[in-house]
């Protein structure tokens, strides 16, 4: 009971506005697990690859900015994960990651 | 010479290119970017959870950028932009799939 006060009364509690910006992009990682039901021919690669940059840096920016964040932290963590799934799944069907069967025959 | 004081100034600022602090913001404007580039990508393509997840972000965001330590004007404009382009990707995913039905319906009808 005293640690739940602790954090309700923290500097980077639900009181503050460090706590809600992380949670909005929590909505980042719950777009692309519902995404993952989708076809590839609508993952955007412009946006998942920006996506994969994004989320790589701001897990530093969550560690370096004061106060340290590991909610934002955690959250970009699993966006890079999330993202990087869609992308590799968006290169499959773009063929980028080639086909081994096909491949080999034409060269 | 002010000129070269002033660009000192931004080098060594805490939250200059010699940090994350610039860094990050400046590459978020890749997310908006790459929204922009999606604007002549047909309605049918765009998600609405990501575009919510964009546009909610950037509203939350603008806010968080004006209270962190140091304080981040580049974080905050990025951030009003991808609200911005969010927004007018939902507004024509919203338009393509709930105010063009008419369209269809005649289409349909005078066939």
């Amino acid at each position: 009971m005293a640690s739940f006060k602790a954090f309700l009364n923290s500097p980077v509690g639900p009181k503050t506005t460090h706590f809600w910006g992380p949670i909005a992009n929590w909505g980042f990682v719950l777009a692309g697990l519902v995404d993952m039901k989708k076809p590839p021919e609508m993952i955007s690669g412009n946006m998942t690859s920006a996506m994969c940059v994004y989320s790589a840096l701001f897990m530093r920016f969550a560690w370096m900015v004061q106060p340290r964040n590991y909610l934002l932290l955690a959250c970009h963590a699993s966006n890079e994960t999330v993202q990087l799934y869609h992308l590799s799944r968006w290169a499959k069907f773009q063929g980028y990651l080639g086909q081994k069967k096909d491949e080999t025959s034409t060269q | 010479m002010a000129a070269a004081t002033k660009l000192q100034a931004f080098w060594n600022h805490p939250a200059g290119p010699k940090t994350i602090h610039f860094w990050a913001p400046t590459f978020k404007w890749g997310i908006s970017i790459a929204n922009i580039a999606d604007f002549s990508k047909p309605p049918e393509k765009i998600s609405y959870p990501q575009q919510l997840a964009v546009a909610c972000t950037g509203i939350v965001w603008s806010r968080y950028s004006m209270v962190i330590t140091p304080k981040n004007w580049n974080l905050f404009s990025v951030n009003v932009a991808m609200a911005g382009t969010g927004l007018y990707q939902l507004s024509r995913k919203i338009k393509d799939d709930y105010l063009s039905e008419s369209e269809t319906e005649a289409a349909v009808a005078k066939r």
